[in-house]
């Protein structure tokens, strides 16, 4: 627990102090410091999965040493401490980038990416519905200074995501209100073993499920990703699309997993399958004909989030732990995939100055690396084995396959496979275009493309580790 | 752990990697460096050809090669070394060979050929992979490997005609890589993934959940079939003709197509076994589907006037001998469809080399301009004649070894009216291979010269490297014919598979 | 009726009015004011909750004063930006930005990022 507590404070120290410092840190330095801060918390993480392997079971913390019920409680489960890992390098990996290649950032990247790094771990820690609340809120608004980086015209489209952003917030603080009064507890152990499916707590959980699918553009509440996520600065897109949306799922999870009583979320586990589904298909409809790269990029997010929902709603649906893996997987080979494929967009769109799909004729030539990086980081997102995509979709698959009447489902995940290598593919089929190469404005900065493929080949090395993670995850997924 | 790292257990590791490594260095190799790009190329043709003599050697004495390392829940990935992958993998390493000679010489002086020649490479590291596979999951892996790495080649002279028939294959392969996918989780979940096993593995099974075995194997002979090329799944082969001719030939001959009828080999006989397809009905459709197939791309290819096109749905067709073959389920028929395997093989690749000769040395690419072709180019003429000689079925070449092998195990096994089917598929081969050696031999040279003659103050009728890789094969087809009777042929090879196969 | 369900009630009416404005409104800053009034509106739910017991609820003060302050700087932001992205509007034409001065290139698109 101790290295999950400094993997956390690191970040937070980081960002009070890079805001304190301002102008006397030169951006260097403070670019320097942020991925130094990373790389410490990285490590410290690597320790507390150590930890819980060796334990293999959740380790709890009341803070400030309060009894009970009145504690706030930090919670480190296997699940946690991945994560804790997988955000770690994100922003080594992305503030790597955003350094060292050839297009810098501003300081005030750094001071956020902290303190969005430090958000995020507070967020997988907590066990405490209203602390869930503040690192929500904490989130929200760092990702929409993130946004709002990008320069004048993405203060529109990041005004819009703010308001967004506290609308969901208050909805799911309505959630926590009624919550509260109806169990007297906020704690996500105490409340599980409480709940019954009245009608305050029905209507708590709704309120807060809104909140969150709005908050994690979940179909079909993710009309302001796009705009969002296609208007920030390359590096912060990549944070935002592998790793912020997936903090609202997690708070969803924990609700549905733990917090709902039973026979609600049996209920209400098939509408969000279906959601799921919906957003599978239309997600990718939308990026098939979106003509901008980054947008279909930020559509394919709203896609493959559906994945994930398919898998909450048929966990909740069917009560079964594998679904549990299968959520997780997604969300990890997700955001490794999707670093790359904005990270590697943003490369291409500045070499070749253009935005549009159409201008990425003769890629494969003219920006080889960044390109090759897209097709293997989209090949995961296809689920082509044996990517971590498609790690995820086998433990998704398996159940569905097992008996007759779950086969619907099945029909559903072909259908999503069939769509995202149509979009994909999309992509990649024009950058072979020999006849009409489009000429690159500049030289191709090499280090930003093979910083793009890094993730890309991670996600496929997750096969390596692929039967190590399904234990891992399925042993102690709560 | 000390077992992991015999030789046994790491020679099929490093037969993938034999091509896998110089396919990621050439990559890496500047366009202008040929002489480093050739080298690359030849060692690792040259190591890979060492170990899969090696295997050879070792499995005919019995040893087993297998390695494994986890992958999924129950699913390892495993690469194992047995007579039927050794059959592919020869063929793959041979003709290897000749198409990397061929395609140096045909792409010379064209642009982007270090890219060209990595995807080859990976091409065939993913078509190696495939046949060292020894469970289902690891063959899907390869199977999509397989996919994308021939994507690249197919759309590499990057036209708009190149760029539109890549999206077709693309359409075409990720679907069926999706439905195999389908298939193999299906039945991961009903009976988990064992080692293909001699005989099959779903037996015990057939009475709980005869319709899910039914359905997995409908998706996985989907998902293959697009890759064999079985009607009504074929639309895509006579559109990737727009790809470059070594890409053709490997496309026709050894990697795509061939993958797709090795994984319906597997699938029927180590997967379900002869007996478990028989008792699920599943057979006689697949050998309905056969039968169409074989016939409706014979009256195709008659009405083609593009030669390359007219070889495509010949392929289709011949291809579909393999499939009937397995459906036949007897063990005669077996040996026929395995063979098959390496005959149409050596013949189609044959056929392809000759007809980019031709494209390339004189422009010729239909029908009607071949009149007269043999007074300019003998040799590849009578190349191009042995191919189309051993398709229609003509002693001693290597594909009438094949029709007769089927011919009889048909007999075998109480269905005559496949022989009927042969004779007129053989019939309609004649059809339209004949007129194409006739014009070539007896036809008239144009009055006014040939359009373009490109290679003509060189020592052969073309460019050596694109000549002798076809004579390469050509004589591979007469020899395997001939020399049928011996155990190392790939006709003794087969029967040695397919005495373990149907063993018990 | 008790007080509880009076002030109860009374909140959900606010958080409601809050949502409707949201919903109705398309100017930044009244819909910022609009969800501003959904939150007073939960804040009046909770302390209503609070005043359930006797002595009333400490914790529920506490998420308030809590609640608060994530409002009020929320807010805070939310009007930086939104005057910020007001005067972009309105000065676009005057001032021509990156964007606008490379649409030259093909097909009237460039790389954006422009920094701050």
């Amino acid at each position: 627990m101790t290295y999950a507590l400094v993997s956390l404070s690191i970040p937070l120290l980081s960002a009070l102090a890079l805001m304190l410092a301002g102008a006397r840190l030169s951006n260097r330095n403070a670019g320097i410091m942020a991925i130094v801060t990373s790389l410490l918390s990285l490590g410290a993480a690597w320790f507390c999965l150590l930890d819980v392997a060796a334990a293999n079971q959740s380790i709890l913390l009341n803070l400030g040493g309060w009894e009970n019920g009145l504690a706030i409680r930090l919670r480190l489960s296997p699940l946690s401490s991945l994560l804790l890992l997988f955000t770690a390098f994100m922003h080594v990996l992305i503030g790597i980038y955003a350094g060292f290649s050839r297009r810098g950032v501003s300081r005030d990247f750094w001071t956020l990416s902290s303190l969005l790094h430090g958000s995020l771990a507070a967020l997988w820690l907590s066990a405490d519905l209203f602390n869930l609340y503040i690192t929500l809120e904490l989130l929200g608004l760092t990702a929409v200074a993130m946004v709002a980086l990008a320069g004048k015209k993405a203060y529109k489209p990041a005004a819009n995501y703010l308001i967004l952003s506290l609308v969901a917030s208050l909805f799911y603080l309505l959630g926590v209100a009624l919550v509260y009064g109806r169990y007297g507890s906020l704690d996500v152990v105490l409340l599980g073993l409480q709940t019954q499916s009245d009608t305050t707590t029905r209507i708590a959980l709704l309120v807060m499920t809104a909140g969150l699918m709005l908050k994690a553009a979940l179909w079909p509440l993710h009309l302001w990703l796009p705009a969002a996520h296609a208007n920030a600065p390359t590096a912060v897109s990549a944070l935002l699309s592998g790793l912020v949306v997936k903090g609202p799922i997690f708070i969803l999870w924990l609700l549905w997993s733990e917090v709902a009583p039973v026979d609600l979320a049996q209920q209400i586990g098939p509408v969000l399958a279906v959601a799921g589904m919906i957003a599978l298909v239309a997600g990718g409809l939308s990026a098939m004909r979106s003509p901008y790269l980054k947008t279909l990029v930020a559509y394919s997010t709203v896609a493959q989030l559906g994945y994930a929902m398919m898998a909450l709603g048929l966990l909740m649906a069917w009560q079964l732990p594998q679904m549990h893996v299968a959520l997780w997987l997604f969300v990890i080979a997700h955001g490794l995939a999707k670093a790359t494929l904005f990270l590697a967009a943003g490369e291409m769109q500045t070499t070749l100055g253009t935005k549009r799909v159409s201008g990425l004729r003769g890629a494969t030539q003219t920006v080889p690396v960044a390109m090759f990086a897209f097709a293997v980081a989209g090949g995961s997102l296809i689920g082509l084995p044996p990517s971590g995509g498609f790690l995820a979709k086998w433990v998704l698959l398996e159940p569905m396959l097992s008996s007759p009447q779950n086969w619907p489902w099945a029909f559903g995940v072909l259908l999503g496979t069939l769509v995202s290598a149509a979009y994909i593919f999309r992509v990649v089929a024009i950058s072979f275009d020999r006849a009409r190469i489009n000429p690159p404005d500049v030289r191709p900065d090499r280090l930003g493309h093979w910083l793009a493929l890094l993730p890309a080949l991670m996600v496929w090395g997750m096969a390596l580790i692929g039967e190590w993670l399904i234990e891992f995850l399925s042993g102690g997924g709560v | 752990m000390s077992a992991l790292f015999t030789w046994t257990s790491l020679l099929p590791v490093l037969i993938i990697l034999s091509s896998l490594i110089p396919g990621l260095l050439i990559f890496a190799t500047p366009e202008h460096a040929r002489t480093r790009r050739t080298l690359l190329n030849m060692t690792g043709i040259a190591i890979k050809l060492i170990l899969v003599a090696l295997m050879l050697a070792g499995v005919s004495q019995g040893l087993t090669f297998r390695f494994e390392i986890p992958f999924l829940p129950s699913a390892p990935l495993v690469l194992h070394g047995d007579a039927l992958s050794l059959q592919f993998i020869a063929l793959s390493s041979i003709l290897w060979l000749a198409t990397t000679i061929y395609a140096i010489g045909y792409l010379e002086g064209s642009p982007l050929r270090s890219r060209f020649f990595g995807y080859f490479s990976l091409c065939v590291s993913a078509t190696v992979g495939l046949a060292l596979a020894g469970n289902l999951v690891t063959f899907l892996l390869f199977y999509e490997l397989l996919t994308l790495s021939t994507f690249p080649l197919v759309v590499h002279r990057g036209t708009p005609a190149a760029l539109k028939a890549g999206r077709v294959y693309l359409a075409y392969t990720l679907g069926g890589g999706t439905l195999l996918m389908m298939g193999v989780a299906l039945l991961h979940s009903l009976v988990t993934t064992p080692d293909f096993t001699a005989g099959g593995y779903v037996l015990a099974q057939i009475e709980d959940s005869s319709l899910g075995l039914q359905i997995a194997f409908i998706l996985m002979i989907a998902g293959l079939g697009v890759k064999a090329a079985l009607v009504p799944l074929h639309s895509w082969l006579p559109q990737a003709m727009v790809a470059p001719a070594p890409v053709s030939a490997l496309l026709h001959a050894v990697a795509v197509v061939k993958a797709g009828a090795f994984g319906i080999i597997r699938v029927v006989y180590d997967v379900y076994g002869v007996e478990a397809s028989a008792l699920l009905a599943l057979t006689q459709p697949l050998l309905w589907l056969a039968a169409v197939t074989m016939i409706y791309a014979s009256i195709r290819a008659l009405q083609q006037q593009d030669i390359k096109r007219r070889l495509a749905f010949s392929t289709v067709s011949q291809v579909s001998y393999i499939t009937l073959g397995v459906a036949l389920a007897g063990p005669i028929a077996a040996v026929g469809a395995i063979v098959h395997l390496v005959h149409q093989g050596l013949m189609k690749v044959t056929l392809f080399f000759c007809a980019g000769n031709f494209a390339e040395t004189l422009g010729i690419h239909k029908v009607q301009e071949m009149d007269g072709l043999g007074q300019r180019m003998p040799w590849t003429m009578a190349a191009f004649s042995v191919g189309a000689l051993g398709m229609i079925g003509v002693p001693p070449v290597a594909g009438f070894i094949s029709k007769i092998y089927l011919g009889m195990g048909a007999l075998e096994v109480g269905q005559p009216w496949v022989v009927l089917l042969l004779a007129g598929s053989a019939l309609l081969n004649a059809a339209y291979f004949l007129p194409l050696l006739y014009r070539g031999w007896f036809g008239k040279p144009p009055a006014d010269g040939w359009q373009q003659d490109n290679f003509k103050n060189h020592r052969f009728e073309t460019h050596w490297m694109l000549l002798m890789p076809a004579l390469f094969t050509a004589l591979l087809s007469l020899l395997v014919g001939i020399f049928a009777g011996s155990i190392l042929s790939p006709l003794g090879w087969s029967e040695f598979i397919v005495s373990r196969e149907f063993a018990q | 009726m008790s007080g509880l369900q009076l002030y109860l009630i009374l909140g959900a009416a606010v958080f409601l009015l809050g949502l409707h404005g949201l919903l109705m409104t398309t100017d930044s800053i009244r819909r910022l004011i609009a969800v501003n009034l959904m939150g007073a509106g939960i804040f009046l739910i909770m302390v209503a909750l609070a005043g359930r017991i006797s002595p009333p609820d400490p914790v529920l003060h506490a998420l308030v004063v809590t609640g608060l302050v994530v409002a009020i700087s929320a807010t805070a932001f939310a009007l930086r930006l939104i005057t910020a992205a007001a005067r972009v509007d309105s000065g676009q034409s005057a001032v021509p930005d990156k964007a606008s001065r490379l649409a030259s290139k093909s097909e009237s698109d460039v790389a954006e990022d422009s920094r701050p």
